[in-house]
């Protein structure tokens, strides 16, 4: 939970933060009302993330190393596409499939009446805070596979690591926005949506085992290179300068583009709305 | 004609477990350890027979039971306690021989196919209630006809507007020549012309096969067009079991006289009936009791620079409300 | 389910013998099927384009399991488990047939269909409802094999399989996909029928589609897991609905283990339908108690 610092010069962006914490808390009571529901979906977060790592477990079973990367490593990348997951399941998605409902059906109105950046608002809206139990449990993975490891981690790279996972979250964000984003236009985007879902899986492992074709697709198609091995890069000393430029100037640029498209499509949305 | 009714309840009775909950965070934890539920009875010790070829009417207001009677001799719901026999059958007990002799029509339900013409969906309603292609031909032209669905048969059922699609799914749940039908508030969303549509089609249908029904509805017009018996129920039991006329006389004791009238300013209409209201512009309402209708009239006509003039039935909703407060039992 | 029961018209047959009966039965019960089964086809070539994305999407999970599991073959010197890169294609790639026609009414759909009343709207149907499953997702699979043939093209010439079966291994893969399409259909059913007596189903479904993962033969070949989890798998249904499908084409595999896989299907398909004629008389009833 945030909480807005009274010197901001921004009025708006505090009271968007307000808002996000308050959207926040009002969405944790609510999911208490429901018996059982926590032990549930912790159960559940356990169950995904073990059939991930049993499926790791075969490949140790029969190698220990995979193009590459060492047996810790491989944890350390399994580790992060949890923590990815979790953060894009809890925080990204609830409000981007809101978002896509509400524009197929047409009610996107209640969001654009309020005196709130309309972007900030349909992307704060939902959250489903139980799955981000996953990135707990992505981050002693992750934890576990760096004590394992024997390459030496420093405080740069940590320090890399923790700003390429927030440019990775916002890289994930603008994408999500731009699929959403493309329901102004198409309005049924759910088989799209699958297919990304699908494509999403790649991030499991190393982006480098991939057939070129593949590779060249889960880095600039669905970003998935930048949000998740490079990060697992700079916790196992591979990172070299240019990615991590790289990483911030593809952030930068997908912020800018989503941002313009959400617009685009918002006016179109405007004019056509019935 | 078979002697033994074609229904019969006995000391029927359905009670449901409902939960509990309270507002506020702190009750919201307690919830998740302990469950708690009140018991709501839907229907109590509801008793009648219904002969073959009758047509019954329930009414009752929301949350009455009608709907959960109708359920439970379709076979959907099980009662609490009591019996009933359908044709024979213990309706819970789905026998498919039951089955393929009811029939339960609900206005919102959809059973044809919701993608293909209306047609293929009769097709496979043939080949669900196995029935004889003569026979199947037959029934279906018929009731295509009647319901007025020729131009409408190969359009998939998407397309159809809500009236259109409540003739086809009826026609749909008749093919089978089921010699009891259940409906359930079958003419509620439908304009005036569609309901009167259905209305006539299942007199017909009654008439000509001599099924029996049971029908619930809010709409008297549904009643008085079909049913010479009604039912009146509420909270579960039956306050009124008889005759629509009886129903009528003995309860729907008053009418309402509609009249536009030229009146000086401050003139009142007492004399004519028990009460007279005023409804602003030249329009009066005037409560009279049924004998005296005919004869109010006439004065008024006579005695009153009268515009425009309407009698109007107390609505149903009053006519039960009467019932239940004179807490009337069946005769 | 259904019992013998003849037309309600008069006919011009008198009583029908017992086999008469059965006959009749049967022949309804076919007719019923072939439309549903047309039905779905018509239904399911309607929304053509969706179908594709969704199958593209789905083939991402086996060409990374292809993916990592060749470049373990490759640095292990050309094979590892039996399986060289090239096996592990053909695997992968006739696994992505075998998921497709694996795909069944989903348990999680049970929920929605007591919602909205389409459980009650069958209920009053003289015909039992795992019909109207089995005949739509059979009728979808033809649309679903016509619109895997371009995937499977295309991952055959990304991937370089390969594959030589023999006839009667193509007869006994052909056969073994209806079977593994009936095992899973009833087990899911079964699994689906849960949301009668509770909501909280959804763990319930992860825990078995996660054992399901592990012990079919999904997430690698049955032959490169531990012998504990192979033994497991035997005696449990998932693998006769992927890792032996798979498998009897794909081989190694002899004809005495192709014969022992039939009748492990057939097996499981007797021991899915009786679990499913006994949850379904008993959750009707919680059902028909509970009001829905």
């Amino acid at each position: 939970m945030t909480r807005p610092s009274p010197g901001r010069r921004d009025p708006d962006r505090a009271s968007s933060l307000r808002l996000a914490a308050l959207f926040f808390r009002v969405g944790a009571q609510n999911e208490l009302q429901y018996r059982l529901n926590f032990v549930v979906q912790l159960l559940q977060s356990i169950l995904g993330v073990a059939a991930g790592l049993v499926g790791l477990a075969v490949v140790f079973a029969h190698t220990n190393n995979l193009g590459g990367w060492s047996r810790p490593q491989l944890l350390v990348v399994m580790g992060i596409f949890l923590m990815m997951n979790g953060i894009t399941q809890a925080f990204i998605q609830p409000s981007m499939n809101l978002l896509i409902a509400d524009i197929q059906k047409g009610t996107l109105d209640f969001p654009l009446t309020k005196p709130v950046d309309a972007q900030v608002l349909v992307s704060v809206r939902s959250v489903d805070i139980w799955q981000a139990a996953d990135s707990l449990i992505g981050l002693i993975i992750v934890i576990v596979g760096l004590v394992q490891q024997d390459v030496a981690v420093h405080l740069v790279d940590v320090v890399s690591f923790v700003l390429l996972m927030l440019m990775g979250t916002v890289t994930i964000y603008c994408f999500w926005l731009m699929l959403a984003s493309t329901a102004f236009w198409l309005i049924k985007t759910d088989e799209m949506q699958e297919l990304f879902q699908g494509l999403y899986r790649t991030g499991q492992y190393p982006v480098g085992i991939y057939p070129g074709w593949l590779r060249y697709g889960i880095t600039f198609v669905v970003p998935l290179a930048f949000a998740i091995t490079v990060p697992a890069e700079a916790l196992t000393g591979r990172l070299e300068h240019l990615a991590l430029v790289g990483a911030a100037g593809l952030t930068l640029a997908l912020l800018v583009i989503s941002r313009l498209l959400w617009r685009r499509g918002l006016k179109r949305y405007g004019g056509a709305s019935s | 004609m078979t002697q033994r009714p074609a229904v019969k309840v006995q000391s029927l009775r359905k009670a449901f477990d409902v939960p509990v909950r309270q507002p506020g965070l702190k009750a919201s934890i307690g919830a998740l350890f302990k469950r708690e539920t009140r018991e709501v009875v839907a229907v109590d010790e509801l008793n009648f027979e219904v002969g073959a070829g009758e047509v019954v009417g329930f009414l009752g207001p929301n949350g009455a039971g009608k709907t959960t009677s109708l359920k439970m001799l379709a076979g959907l719901l099980h009662p609490s306690s009591g019996t009933a026999e359908v044709l024979g059958y213990t309706p819970w007990q789905r026998q498919p021989a039951y089955l393929r002799k009811m029939a339960l029509i609900m206005g919102n339900r959809n059973q044809l196919q919701w993608d293909l013409p209306v047609l293929d969906s009769f097709e496979l309603v043939r080949s669900i209630y196995r029935l004889p292609r003569q026979q199947f031909t037959e029934t279906r032209d018929e009731m295509i006809a009647l319901l007025e669905l020729g131009p409408l048969v190969d359009k998939p059922v998407r397309n159809l507007s809500l009236g259109e699609r409540m003739k086809a799914e009826i026609a749909g749940a008749l093919l089978h020549l089921p010699a009891v039908l259940f409906l359930d508030e079958p003419t509620i969303g439908l304009d005036i012309t569609m309901q009167k549509r259905i209305r006539t089609f299942v007199a017909e249908y009654n008439r000509k096969q001599g099924a029996t029904v049971l029908l619930t509805s809010h709409y008297m017009a549904d009643v008085q067009a079909l049913c010479k018996r009604v039912i009146v129920i509420d909270h579960g039991t039956v306050l009124f079991d008889g005759g629509l006329q009886r129903l009528a006389d003995e309860f729907g004791s008053t009418k309402t006289i509609v009249a536009r009238l030229d009146v000086a300013d401050g003139a009142t209409l007492d004399t004519y009936g028990r009460s007279a209201t005023n409804r602003g512009d030249g329009t009066w309402s005037i409560q009279v009791t049924r004998s005296e209708v005919a004869e109010v009239t006439g004065r008024l006509l006579a005695e009153q620079a009268v515009v425009d003039l309407t009698i109007e039935d107390p609505p149903i909703e009053d006519v039960i409300e009467r019932v239940f407060s004179r807490g009337s039992t069946p005769a | 389910m259904i019992t013998a029961e003849p037309a309600s018209a008069p006919t011009a047959e008198t009583e029908p013998g017992r086999f008469r009966e059965f006959r009749t039965n049967a022949s309804w019960l076919w007719r019923y099927y072939t439309q549903f089964m047309r039905l779905a086809i018509i239904t399911q070539f309607q929304y053509r384009a969706a179908n594709y994305f969704y199958m593209i999407g789905m083939i991402a999970e086996p060409v990374v399991y292809l993916v990592v599991w060749s470049t373990i073959a490759r640095t292990n010197g050309g094979s590892i488990g039996g399986f060289t890169a090239g096996t592990f294609a053909a695997y992968y790639i006739v696994w992505t047939l075998v998921r497709n026609i694996n795909i069944v009414f989903t348990p999680f759909g049970w929920e929605q269909r007591i919602k909205d009343g389409e459980l009650s709207g069958l209920l009053l149907q003289p015909i039992h409802p795992i019909h109207r499953d089995l005949a739509f997702f059979a009728g979808w699979k033809v649309i679903v094999i016509i619109l895997w043939l371009p995937i499977a093209a295309a991952l055959t010439l990304i991937f370089h399989p390969s594959l030589s079966p023999t006839v009667w291994q193509c007869v006994v893969f052909f056969l073994a996909l209806w079977g593994a399409y009936l095992i899973r259909s009833m087990f899911l059913w079964a699994l689906g029928l849960i949301s009668l007596w509770t909501t909280r189903v959804s763990a319930i479904f992860q825990a078995y589609f996660m054992a399901e993962l592990l012990l079919s033969g999904r997430l690698v070949p049955l032959t490169l897991m531990p012998k504990l989890v192979r033994s497991l798998a035997g005696v449990l249904p998932f693998q006769s609905t992927f890792g032996f499908p798979i498998t009897a084409l794909t081989g190694p595999i002899t004809d005495t283990q192709l014969w022992h896989g039939l009748l492990t299907q057939l097996l499981w398909i007797v021991v899915g339908g009786l679990i499913v004629k006994l949850m379904w008389r008993r959750g009707i009833r919680r059902f028909a108690s509970v009001g829905g």
